[in-house]
């Protein structure tokens, strides 16, 4: 009986309770918003570290990655590229040689990574033929061929057919230097990457860096993600004396943004609901108010504190989540729709998102997986704001309530 | 026979602090069981607080309540509410029931919080309408009730739990003749059918008409207690 007058009361006043339970429906639709757009942003942001950056794993001399010293390849190399490539997780595995060094031109110069790259694999394991805003990919039968990032470019004042040097160690530490030509500019949703990586083939800077045979890293693109710990263990078994690591090894920055992004959205739900908190206390409090003869008149018939503490929470209870479905409901209609036709957030500024690694087109997901944490979210705030009129109810005295 | 209502030596004070007004002044009053009782006199006259006083709704001062030989002075607020929905029936002056429950449900909430099954509440819900003579309305709510309906459900409540007695604060006040006429027919029918003890406050000549004794309250205490007996509408009385 308390369980149906709870719901009949919230009907009373039709107005007033359609507004607070549209009030949190649209708290709602504006927390599951910012956990969609959220999860979109960095679903794309993981996805562009695995599918453009450093793939799901990679293999390295032991010592390569402490200073990037040219003379740790991977003799072995043709090896472990056989043997990868015939796991069944495996995608794709791409090989590279990678230094860093100098790019000089005439008007200044700047340090960079130089990638050496096999153009074929890396087209498709880091989309580089994708990224190419100016210029074409390279040519197979031309030799000392590079592509730079558009920030690099810039602030190098360099063009497509622009000549430049690049200048590093090579395998037993003498300087070498060789002249380039510009043939394409490539721009990420990274523009600290693109300032910082050229790429280009594995032939031209293993003939400077000495290296007849092997090259210092192997991509490794999964088809699926979840495998990236099965395979990774299977290869740490196979190749004990390398180093094996996942994106999130590599990439450390980007799966404690994934992490900490999960807890802010949380607090800006939180935060929502707290404001929200507030509307209903006002509403169940004066519901209260309004009713103190009756809930006096209750109590004098011997209706007890538990009871009358129920209704209250009962109502705000069924209050709160009568507006929880229509929240839950329009932030699943709208993240649906801008997942499929993405959400253009470049008026926030391009630069900006690109310099965080993100793109500028996010395509937010429903989070469906954050569900239960919002219905708890929800609940507790029904929860505490009961509380206050729930207990400005029971301690209402059945004489004077009666009396007004 | 037994004594259901037992107050003694009871007084009510408001103002303690600065100047004492006493609500009720030492009274001492006896109900038995059966009796059909008003308690009359003017505004002010502290008819309604000695009923919340009897009714365990509020404290006196000074003096003892005692139930069924029990002392309900000396409860707890919550041992007060337990034994207000066991012992006591209320019907109060402005109908009072609960706005969003079928009068059917008004009368099965206090049965209910009881404990009562349902198939005993049924019954009892059907035998109760019956008697008030609204059986065709059980599935009505409050505001489609007239003033006279709602007060016979509300009397329909109070004795749903059978219980020792029923307070009744002004019954008839917001009712037409020919309603409280009715209503007061049940009410005498249900305390000679049921041996329901009825303590009512009225200042209503209706009632007291009915009343086989009425007990006149002036400024806290009793001024007189006269038994009378009552023939249906007949104003026929005797003194105590």
């Amino acid at each position: 009986m308390i369980l149906i007058m709870a719901w009949r009361n919230i009907w009373r006043n039709k107005m007033r309770s359609m507004v607070i339970i549209l009030s949190i429906a649209v708290g709602l639709f504006a927390g599951i918003a910012v956990l969609a757009l959220y999860k979109g942003m960095m679903k794309s942001r993981v996805r562009t570290v695995i599918d453009a950056e450093v793939g799901h794993l990679q293999i390295h001399d032991i010592n390569f990655k402490k200073d990037y010293e040219p003379k740790f390849v991977l003799t072995d190399g043709a090896a472990i590229l056989k043997t990868v490539s015939s796991m069944p997780a495996v995608k794709l595995a791409a090989p590279r040689s990678i230094t860093t060094g100098m790019l000089s031109t005439t008007t200044g110069s700047a340090g960079v990574q130089i990638n050496g790259v096999v153009p074929q694999l890396e087209y498709e394991a880091s989309q580089l033929k994708k990224k190419i805003v100016a210029g074409k990919v390279f040519d197979p039968v031309k030799n000392n061929e590079i592509m730079i990032g558009q920030k690099l470019a810039t602030k190098m004042k360099l063009k497509v057919r622009s000549k430049l040097v690049l200048t590093f160690t090579d395998t037993a530490s003498n300087m070498v230097s060789g002249a380039f030509r510009v043939t394409a500019i490539y721009k990420s949703d990274n523009t600290p990457l693109d300032e910082k990586n050229v790429y280009i083939t594995m032939t031209d800077l293993n003939a400077l860096l000495g290296i007849s045979n092997g090259f210092h890293e192997v991509m490794l693109l999964l088809k699926n993600d979840n495998d990236v710990n099965k395979v990774q263990q299977e290869l740490k078994r196979a190749f004990p004396a390398y180093q094996i690591e996942s994106w999130r090894e590599i990439s450390p920055e980007t799966d404690f943004m994934v992490k900490t992004t999960d807890q802010y959205s949380y607090i800006i739900m939180v935060i929502i609901m707290f404001a929200l908190a507030f509307g209903i206390v006002n509403t169940m409090l004066m519901a209260v108010l309004e009713r103190t003869r009756e809930i006096g008149m209750m109590m004098a018939l011997g209706t007890n504190r538990l009871k009358v503490f129920s209704l209250i929470f009962l109502e705000t209870i069924f209050l709160t989540l009568a507006g929880t479905p229509i929240g839950i409901l329009i932030g699943w209609g709208t993240s649906a729709y801008f997942n499929e036709h993405g959400l253009d957030l470049s008026g926030m500024g391009q630069d900006m998102m690109s310099s965080f690694g993100f793109g500028t087109m996010v395509y937010p997901e429903f989070p469906a997986d954050k569900l239960l944490a919002v219905l708890l979210i929800v609940t507790g705030t029904a929860i505490i704001s009961c509380l206050f009129p729930a207990i400005k109810a029971v301690k209402l005295r059945p004489v004077e309530a009666l009396r007004r | 026979m037994n004594t259901v209502i037992d107050a003694h030596n009871i007084s009510k004070v408001y103002n303690k602090e600065t100047i004492p007004v006493y609500a009720v002044n030492n009274v001492h009053l006896h109900i038995e069981k059966g009796e059909f009782t008003a308690l009359v006199g003017p505004s002010g006259s502290g008819k309604t607080t000695l009923l919340n006083l009897i009714g365990g709704l509020d404290k006196p001062d000074e003096g003892q309540v005692r139930i069924n030989g029990l002392d309900i002075t000396g409860l707890s607020a919550n041992q007060l509410i337990d034994f207000r929905l066991k012992n006591i029936g209320f019907v109060f002056q402005s109908f009072n029931l609960i706005p969003v429950l079928t009068a059917k449900e008004n009368v099965e909430f206090i049965m209910q919080l009881q404990g009562v099954e349902r198939s005993k509440r049924e019954a009892r819900v059907k035998q109760l309408f019956g008697q008030i003579e609204m059986t065709d309305k059980l599935d009505s709510r409050p505001a489609q009730l007239s003033g006279g309906q709602q007060q016979r459900v509300a009397v329909a409540r109070a004795l749903a739990t059978k219980p020792q007695f029923v307070l009744a604060d002004e019954p008839t006040a917001n009712l037409d003749s020919q309603s409280a006429a009715n209503l007061l027919d049940i009410m005498a029918k249900l305390n000679k059918e049921e041996q329901i003890t009825f303590l009512f406050s009225t200042h209503d000549q209706r009632v007291i008409d009915r009343a086989h004794r009425v007990i006149t309250l002036v400024d806290g205490k009793i001024t007189s207690d006269t038994a009378t007996v009552s023939t249906t509408h007949d104003n026929v009385s005797e003194k105590k």
